[in-house]
């Protein structure tokens, strides 16, 4: 799973550079992204706009990642292609979850993790 | 300008184009994976890309669902002797829709997957971000992709089917970019 950190002044933007977020990866993805989390800042952004496809279990794997950070932090997401927007619009996770225009992203400095 | 026209054979209807798929594979994440991409490629122009990607939600939730419930163990309590469900899946594109059918011998679908799905009340749990649900939507999604939902048992076999509408009218044309020159 090919994930790009950037890191920011007040935290971290993960670019997630995987087409797709399918029941295959999202148990990884979940673990690999909440261990990033863990030390990034308090300010989180996930880039998706690389990922052309996403079912639920991608989709319960980001609910997951929200719900876990903790308590004073913001966690958001950017790049949100047509296909993985419309599981967020349908399931109304996208009133839930707060999703910013791609062109917030504010990337510095890039940090490649395998 | 190569791209135009490659954009013009994946997008543009050709109306004899009318692909049909018949897979058979034992239930998992990875080999759902392979399929859905298979079947992109086998289905790519035949509808837009916007019909096509409701057609792969659909089916992965179908799929997954089989991954995720396809009991190693049988009621009997013996282990099934030949791993996880054999899934066939069939996928015909046919004038206003593509229609699929997807069998497994994997334990029967629960009666309320199919039945009307309303997503809990996000106001009551939004206060309280730990009550969120991270599964459950994988039903929902379908019957909102999804037209003409059934499902039977018969003996040992799951079958579901459904049709993703396609509004024939509505296709886009992506110009060429020769045809743009062409006009010019």
């Amino acid at each position: 799973m090919q994930l790009n950190l950037f890191p920011q002044s007040d935290g971290v933007t993960i670019q997630v550079d995987e087409r797709r977020i399918d029941a295959a990866i999202a148990l990884a993805f979940k673990d690999r992204i909440r261990s990033l989390v863990a030390h990034g800042g308090d300010r989180v952004v996930l880039d998706l706009s690389a990922v052309e496809f996403m079912d639920s279990s991608g989709l319960g794997a980001i609910i997951a990642i929200y719900k876990s950070m903790p308590a004073g932090r913001s966690f958001s997401l950017i790049g949100l292609t047509p296909n993985v927007e419309r599981v967020f619009r349908l399931t109304r996770m996208d009133s839930v979850i707060a999703i910013r225009p791609a062109s917030d992203t504010g990337q510095t400095a890039e940090r490649r993790v395998e | 300008m190569t791209g135009g026209t490659e954009q013009c054979r994946l997008y543009k209807m050709d109306p004899d184009r009318q692909p049909v798929m018949h897979r058979q594979f034992r239930a998992d994440p990875s080999t759902v994976r392979d399929t859905l991409i298979f079947m992109r490629e086998q289905f790519a122009g035949s509808a837009s890309p916007e019909v096509l990607s409701r057609l792969e939600l659909a089916l992965a939730e179908t799929l997954n669902n089989v991954c995720q419930h396809g009991d190693p163990v049988l009621d009997s309590g013996r282990v099934r002797p030949d791993g996880p469900p054999l899934i066939h899946l069939w996928i015909v594109r046919h004038v206003g829709g593509i229609a699929c059918a997807v069998t497994d011998d994997g334990i029967p679908l629960p009666a309320d997957c199919l039945a009307p799905r309303a997503l809990r009340e996000l106001s009551l749990i939004s206060e309280d971000s730990l009550a969120l649900p991270e599964g459950g939507f994988g039903w929902f999604l379908i019957q909102n992709v999804a037209s003409s939902l059934s499902y039977f048992r018969e003996g040992p076999r799951n079958f579901l089917a459904f049709t993703i509408p396609v509004a024939e009218t509505q296709l886009p044309i992506v110009p060429t970019a020769a045809a743009e020159q062409a006009q010019v």
